[in-house]
């Protein structure tokens, strides 16, 4: 499609009056101009505009290029990159592209409809446009003048015309083609990047016609460009302010959660005190009488179990409000060995009175952990309790540790019943229970603690076999870069 | 023989209180809120107070203040449901602090101790 210089006029308009073949041209070059802005109305999506704009270049109803490239500032905003290119690579490609777009019978607007064709690696515009890389900052670098320019012009032999400076050869060479003219994007005094087209199949010459229209072209194709990043810096300041939005609802859900707790423990609390007192009254008067009633008296066994159900009362009620002010732990160095063995102790009789074998495998020369004592040693008693309950009918409970770099790691093994796998989930939730008389406070205590001090927690455990807690505490919790594991309990 | 004045606001727990010390030896007075306690101490000269805390009009620790202005020394056991009062800073006052307990060995031991020292 060969233009001569002499169908051009200054302008579209003027031409408007002409007759004959520059009568036709103009409309034809009108209605080009016109599918593709349609075209390029009816989509938002960056790639999908970029294959309609070089689609009107090359095609022979369109501008008739052989070849387009589009290079635009990467996301960094630092360097202007290839973005996309159509074109043959050979006089045959170009017949066979040609020859399968006219058997396809479809007129120019439903070829600007269709999708972008997969792109082909092995196609050689695909390979030139990957490679061309050029810091903005470079301004006398001649794609970055060539941008910067903002008008359409031809570079002829590898000179720019009219100015007359000459590009490199290595710029040349890496196009394929010493002619070509080069359009640059630009709307509203900011510049978006560059539109390259040539004929560097066919060797046609390239008109001033061609040129003017590449140049009307590029500014319908600015003005689609910026609409669409409009558009995305709009969609993306929603998106800001719908993740805002989200994040405000939720954690107005979990305010709610947080209240609704506290008041539940709050209430706990409350109660727990107010049923202390009459308890320590029964419990207190039941020991008397249990005192001053002969072992022999029948009576003697009633009165005891009112003192030891009244002492499990008051166990429960010191387990509730043990759980409703945990608070940051008091920090102090602890052997944790010696707090095992001292643990185990105090729980001797109810170890051998469940005919349980206790193993307390101690790593030896454990350095101190810094931690809230109390605290670990109520984690110790919920463990080893729940372990004790775990093997109704007796077992083996081993309580291990060993240092592991700067953790400490804690395990405590029981051959009991084991967890099922659905209760996992539900183990740490307080007031979640799976024994008649718990309750359902002390895993949530031994999880509070654990995050307390920044450690993990871990469960295995085999129904039927038993169950393991791990607890890995860094041994200096405040050198918190060491700790790779989130605070999280951790459910496996 | 030793007084120590029990002041609590429950009744049975009074009870209970006079009848386990008594049986420990002790003559015990008994005072069911702060006021009263403070008059008690005009008229009883005891040798410890076993003190509740949370009680109506004077509480147990405002009570305990007062006493230890007019008598330095008394030594006092602050017991009381309530382990919250722990970071309150006027129990570091008391001779110690015990969560009640029907299980009544831990005060007895602690008054042994105060009152043998």
């Amino acid at each position: 499609m060969p233009v001569t210089d002499n169908a051009m006029g200054s302008s579209l308009g003027p031409e408007m009056s002409a007759s004959g073949p520059a009568m036709e041209r103009r409309i034809a070059d009108l209605t080009v101009l016109y599918e593709v802005s349609r075209a390029l109305q009816g989509t938002l999506d960056e790639d999908r505009a970029f294959y309609i704009i070089l689609t009107g270049i090359t095609h022979g109803r369109g501008l008739g290029f052989n070849r387009a490239f589009v290079l635009l500032p990467d996301s960094s905003g630092e360097f202007l990159v290839g973005r996309q290119a159509i074109g043959p690579s050979s006089p045959d490609e170009a017949a066979a592209i040609w020859r399968e777009l006219r058997d396809k019978r479809l007129s120019f607007g439903e070829i600007l409809a269709q999708d972008p064709p997969p792109e082909r690696k092995d196609f050689r515009v695909n390979s030139i446009v990957s490679r061309i890389r050029v810091p903005l900052s470079e301004d006398t670098h001649p794609l970055i003048r060539l941008m910067q320019r903002r008008e359409t012009c031809l570079v002829s032999q590898g000179i720019v015309q009219p100015e007359g400076w000459a590009l490199e050869p290595a710029l040349t060479d890496l196009l394929e083609t010493e002619t070509f003219a080069a359009a640059s994007l630009f709307q509203s005094g900011r510049s978006l990047g560059l539109l390259l087209a040539d004929n560097a199949i066919t060797r046609a010459p390239i008109g001033i016609e061609s040129l003017r229209m590449l140049q009307i072209y590029a500014q319908v194709a600015s003005a689609s460009l910026q609409n669409m990043q409009l558009y995305g810096e709009l969609m993306s300041r929603i998106a800001v302010f719908e993740n805002a939005n989200r994040a405000l609802r939720d954690s107005h859900e979990r305010l709610l959660h947080a209240e609704r707790l506290s008041t539940i423990g709050k209430m706990a609390a409350l109660l727990a005190h107010e049923i202390r007192t009459p308890l320590v009254s029964i419990g207190g008067f039941a020991r008397r009488l249990a005192r001053k009633t002969p072992p022999e008296d029948s009576r003697r066994e009633e009165i005891e179990i009112i003192v030891s159900e009244v002492t499990r009362l008051e166990r429960l009620i010191e387990e509730v409000l043990g759980y409703t002010r945990l608070s940051r732990p008091d920090f102090a160095p602890v052997d944790m060995n010696e707090l095992i063995r001292s643990v185990l102790s105090t729980m001797r009789d109810s170890i051998d009175k469940g005919s349980v074998r206790a193993i307390a495998d101690l790593g030896p020369g454990l350095p101190d952990v810094r931690a809230d004592k109390s605290q670990l040693r109520q984690v110790l008693i919920n463990l080893i309790a729940n372990a004790l309950d775990a093997m109704p009918s007796g077992g083996v409970l081993t309580i291990r540790t060993r240092r592991d770099g700067d953790y400490l790691e804690l395990g405590i093994l029981d051959t009991g019943v084991g967890i099922e796998r659905e209760d996992w989930g539900k183990l740490f939730t307080p007031f979640y229970t799976t024994k008649p008389a718990g309750t359902g406070l002390g895993l949530a205590v031994v999880s509070q603690v654990i995050d307390n001090h920044k450690g993990s927690l871990r469960l295995e455990s085999v129904p039927g076999q038993g169950s393991t807690f791990f607890i890995r505490l860094a041994l200096d919790p405040d050198r918190g870069n060491l700790q790779p594991e989130s605070p999280e309990v951790v459910h496996m | 023989m030793k007084t120590i004045l029990v002041v609590d606001d429950d009744k049975n727990l009074r009870r209970l209180y006079r009848e386990e010390f008594e049986a420990e030896g002790y003559r015990v007075v008994l005072a069911s809120d702060g006021s009263q306690a403070l008059e008690m101490m005009r008229n009883e000269n005891p040798d410890l107070v076993i003190m509740d805390i949370r009680m109506p009009e004077i509480d147990g620790l405002e009570a305990m203040v007062r006493i230890l202005k007019d008598r330095g020394r008394l030594p006092i056991i602050l017991n009381t449901a309530y382990s919250s009062y722990h970071d309150n800073f006027l129990t570091w006052a008391a001779e110690g602090y015990l969560i009640k307990s029907s299980n009544l060995d831990p005060l007895k031991q602690k008054v042994r101790e105060v009152l043998s020292a």
